[in-house]
Parts: C-alpha cells; structure tokens; sequence
C-alpha cells in the first residue's frame, strides 16, 4: 500500500462520535494519515462559542472548536454532510448545512475542507458519497470502494460490539438508568461524561438508548411516533421501547437549546409511563452543582421507592 | 444524656435548622435569610438553635446539611449526612403526612413536584435549570411594586379581579407586568395574578403531564404566601396543606436522614466562634481552568471541590 503524505483532521465531535470507525478505517484503508483532535475541553467551548451564532446548539459550538483546533494541524479537515438516509429518516439541519457553514466561518484561514454527501432524497447513497470523497483525495475507484467497504463492515462489527456490551449490562445486578441521548452528547468528555461518570460514582450501571441495533430501533420507534422524521430521534425512541423493561430510571439529556430533542423528548414523557424519568438540558455552564442536584435526587427517588436509601 | 439531631437547610434566599429528638418532636427551629452569605448564615442559625436547646438534657449525635450550600455548610458542620433537598423534602414530609400524594416545593430558585404512592417518592419533576416562577421572580417583583414580600399574601387576597399576567416565561412575565402597572391596573390585582401566574407557570411546567392527586401538600418558602397557595387550590379544584413548619421541611428530612444514617459524631457549638473562609483558586493544570472552592477553618484547608479530575487536587 502506498501511503500519501495527505492528513486528513477528523474534528471530535458531532456525527464523530458514530461514524468515527467508518472515517478512520476508510482513510487507513486508503494509506491516508488522519489527525483527531483533542477531548473538548473549555477552550474549545469557548473558542466554539464565539464562532457560533447565539441560537447555536451547545453540540455545534463544541463542533466548531474542535474544528479551529484542526486548523492548520492537517491537510484537509473532514465535513461531511449528511442530510437524509431515507424517507423519515432525515437528519438535523446542522448535519445537512455544517460544510457550507464551516466553509463560509474558516473562509479567511486558509485552511482546505473535505466533504460527503449523504443524501437518499437526492438518490446519493453512503458508498456514492465516499466513492467522491476517495476520487476528491486522487485514490482510484477500486480502491476506494474496497476501503469504504472494508470500513463499513469495521463499522457495523464495532457497533454490534457495543450493543452487546449494553446487553450484558442490562443483565447485571445493580440500579440501572437508560439514559435517552445523542452520542455527540452523551460521549463528549466536558459535557455527557459528566453525567455518566457521576451515575458510575453513585454505583449505577448507566445504559444506552442510542446503543441499540438501529434497523430494529428505528422500526420500533415508530411505535412512539409514526411520523417522526429525525433518524436519530427515531432510533433512540426505538432504544427506548427496546430497554425500559430492564431500567429503574430514564435520563433525558440534551443540549440546550436542541430542536429535534426539544419535540421528541416532550413526546417521551408523555408517551412513556411507569417508569421515573429526568428531563436534563446541559448548557455551556461550567459549574455541576445543579445537575448533580438532580442526579443525586433522581437516584434517591429511586432507591426510595425500592426502600434501599 | 437523650439523644438529639441537627438538621440544616441551606437555600439560595433563606437558611433554615431544626433540631428534633428521636420521636421526631421540634426541640428548636430557625428560620432566617441567607443573604449571599451562607457561612455567615449558618453561624447565626446555629446561635440562634443554641439558645432555644438544653443542652444538660440533650446531646447532638448526628447532623445533616441539605439544600444548595449543603456541601460548604456539610463541610463547616462536620455533617454526618449530606443530601440534596429533593430527598430531604420527601422524606420529611413522608415522615409527617403518610398519606400524602403530591408534594408541591417552590424555594428561591428551584420548584419541585414529587409524587408520593404509600408513602414512597415514586415520581418527581424539577425545573430546569431556568428559575422561572420561583420565590427570586416574586420577591423581585414585591420589590418592584414596593411591598414586602411577605405581604404579597394580603394583597392578593384583597383582589377580587386578578389581572392576566404571561406565566410561560419569568422574563415575559416580567414585561407584562411593567406593562399592566403603566395601564394603570391596581397594585392588588397584579399582585394576585403574579400569585396565580406563579401557579400556573408552576403547573405548565414543573407539573406537566404529572398526575396530581389529593392529598396535596405544598411546601418551600413561597408555600408561605396565601395568594400563591389560594391561586393552586383554584387551579386544582381540591384543598392545598400548608404545614405551619412547611418551610422546616426539608431541614427536618435531612435531621431525619442524619438520624436514619449509620454515622455518629457529636455536635459542637462552638463552631460558630470558629472563622471559616473560602477561597477560589483557578486549576491551571489544563485548559479547564476549573473552579476550585478550598474552605479553610483558620488557617487549614478542610476541603475543596470543583475540580473536573485528579490533577486540580494539588492546586490548593
């Protein structure tokens, strides 16, 4: 395998979070170099923050600090843009505009971007679009369909992985909360980790709405809604119908101020019952007290009820 | 020597302590504004409990913090049970209304609903983190219509036609109300449906979607205000309790607690003669710049937290 002297920075955040085994396998594949940026850590809120518009979500502002991390660090820094997997199945409109929107704030840098589209309600599958992106970094289109195929197999295979994890979870002795999230959230280390970590110090075992095998969540979520057009709301509905059966509790966290979520979680707490739930909007706030508040309640209102406080 | 327990709430607008013995009975109570200052707060309380206390014929075995400070104040006590004000809330009403089914909590910037079956918490409801309708929107608002905020009560109660005030938001709220003033609506009935705008906002959104069930009992600092509590037994058609030590409760829940726990440590009041300070110090191991809190009794550091991980614990 030749390998080209391209780096490729892949910002951590965002869609990272899912497709982060599908970019690094697709550019290995290919011999091309890629550059991650690191944890999100205040800096880069900040730095976000004063890229975004104030009616940003709290996702997006990490995302465009992680970006200006990249810059200058790498060749190209990857963008994708994934609009729709199918009918009900779109994705937020920051995933659709964040190559146009990231292009137009770093249009002064010098800096080179890298994009995808995903888009079935134009016919633009998944492969098609990384068939472009090979053809975009000069590799030839042999090669960059073994890479994206090689990919998508690692991908798939790290996610049933992870579902499995969560299956042997839900069968172990102890408290256990479903926590209903994005994974660009629930996984950022300055703001979701917070969460799952203090749920870990408090002796809970927290679980995954989002972890989940998609093709049966997004079926089973229309059960909640028949209408819901947010892929990634629609699996985690489905994650939830799949798990509340083995959960004491269920966290609702967001970003504020999230639209999808905004819909969607209003719509579980009013159509999930029978089980203790915890509406969360974290924000850019740095101090913890009032979540752990809630989160310290939420688990002794739990463990009243099954008279072990 | 019979044994007693200290139970102590720490708010954002009010500071509360209790001290009961083993039955449960009050053997003295406080109640006192915490005025941004909760070491100060907590030093007078604790004078204040001292001097209502026999101490030839009881003695402090346990001590419980709750509410907002209660980790600093915990820290200052030498608590022997911290817990949120949530928990201490229900378990002290649980303890003194079994029958209970809704708790109704509004304090100065949290308001909390919790559901009760058998005398278990089985639900609860928080506002988010925005403090819309809680006792810091009224007591602004009695400031801005120059009253006393304990008075907001009386004047409701005069109103015959309470004037429509937008509950959804504090600061829509806020707008509208300097507006009705300006229409010339009387002072009586814009307190009334600031009361009932309260209410409502409560019900649209910490009671949302909430099975609210008789009986209720309503509870925090604004459960002390008569237009609030007549403006939420309109809105839900059936009688709303008002425990006279309804703003005690959350110190006794945790006074409870404390007694409940496995832990034991005599109380000194001599802590407060003692001179406690805090200081902030900025970690600077990384790019957090976390807020770290260190707590000195003297010239000793007791404690500090707000550090993200191990490394701020040497920044001290």
């Amino acid at each position: 395998m030749k390998h080209s002297a391209v780096t490729v920075g892949l910002p951590r955040a965002m869609l990272y979070y899912r497709y982060r085994i599908l970019w690094s396998v697709f550019f290995q594949e290919l011999g091309i170099r890629t550059v991650i940026s690191g944890p999100t850590d205040r800096e880069i809120l900040e730095q976000g923050s004063v890229l975004a518009i104030d009616e940003a979500c709290l996702s997006l502002k990490i995302y465009l600090g992680h970006v200006r991390a990249l810059v200058d660090k790498c060749d190209y820094i990857l963008i994708p843009r994934v609009a729709s997997l199918g009918r009900h199945r779109d994705m937020c409109t920051r995933f659709q505009a964040l190559p146009d929107l990231v292009d137009n704030l770093f249009r002064n840098s010098g800096q080179r971007f890298l994009s995808y589209n995903v888009d079935l309600s134009a016919k633009r599958d998944e492969e098609t679009a990384f068939l472009e992106l090979g053809r975009a970094l000069s590799a030839a289109p042999k090669e960059a369909r073994r890479a994206y195929r090689t990919a998508k197999k690692a991908e798939l295979a790290h996610h049933k992985a992870r579902v499995q994890k969560q299956e042997q979870l839900c069968h172990q002795e102890g408290l256990k909360i479903l926590i209903a999230a994005h994974s660009y959230l629930v996984e950022d280390p300055y703001v979701g980790r917070t969460v799952t970590d203090y749920l870990r110090s408090a002796g809970v075992i927290p679980l995954r709405a989002d972890l989940v095998d998609r093709d049966a969540a997004l079926k089973r979520g229309m059960e909640l809604s028949p209408t819901c057009k947010w892929e990634l709301s629609r699996e985690i509905l489905g994650g939830i119908l799949q798990r509340r059966r083995d959960v004491d509790g269920i966290i609702l966290l967001s970003a504020f101020p999230c639209g999808p979520d905004a819909m969607v979680n209003e719509l579980i707490t009013r159509r999930v019952k029978g089980v203790p739930m915890l509406n969360l909007v974290l924000d850019s706030q740095t101090g913890t007290a009032g979540v752990e508040t809630r989160l310290e309640s939420f688990i002794d209102i739990i463990r009243l009820k099954e008279g072990k406080l | 020597m019979e044994h007693a327990y200290l139970g102590v709430d720490v708010g954002s607008i009010s500071t509360k302590g209790v001290i009961i013995d083993r039955e449960n009975n009050l053997l003295a109570s406080q109640y006192i504004w915490t005025q941004g200052n909760p070491i100060g707060a907590v030093k007078e309380l604790l004078g204040l409990l001292e001097g209502q206390f026999d101490k030839t014929k009881y003695k402090i075995v346990a001590t419980g913090a709750t509410g907002s400070a209660r980790k600093l104040v915990g820290t200052i006590l030498g608590a022997t049970m911290v817990k949120n004000e949530i928990t201490a809330h229900a378990v002290g009403t649980t303890t003194f209304y079994p029958d209970v089914r809704t708790i109704l909590e509004i304090g100065g910037q949290d308001s909390k609903i919790i559901l009760v079956e058998n005398a278990v918490a089985v639900d609860y409801a928080m506002n988010t983190l925005c403090a819309a309708g809680t006792g810091a929107f009224l007591s602004s608002q009695a400031k801005r219509l120059g009253i006393e905020v304990e008075e907001i009560g009386d004047y409701a109660l005069r109103s015959t036609h309470p004037t429509q005030i937008a509950a959804r938001c504090t600061v829509f709220a806020e707008s509208d109300l300097v507006h009705k003033i300006q229409m010339g609506h009387p002072r009586e009935d814009i307190i009334a449906g600031v009361c009932n705008a309260v209410a409502a906002n409560y019900l649209s959104n910490v009671g949302k979607g909430k099975k609210i069930l008789s009986p209720v009992v309503f509870q925090g600092g604004v459960s002390k205000n008569k237009g609030v509590v007549a403006a939420f037994e309109r809105a839900l058609g059936c009688k709303v309790i008002v425990d006279p030590n309804g703003h005690l409760m959350g110190a006794l829940g945790v006074a409870i607690l404390a007694k409940k726990g496995s832990k034991r440590q005599e109380f000194d009041f001599s802590v407060e003669n003692m001179d406690f300070r805090t200081r902030e110090a900025s970690c600077g191991q990384c790019s957090n710049h976390c807020e770290i809190i260190c707590v000195y009794r003297g010239d000793e550091l007791i404690d500090a937290w707000g550090n993200r991980c191990e490394r701020g614990e040497r920044v001290h």
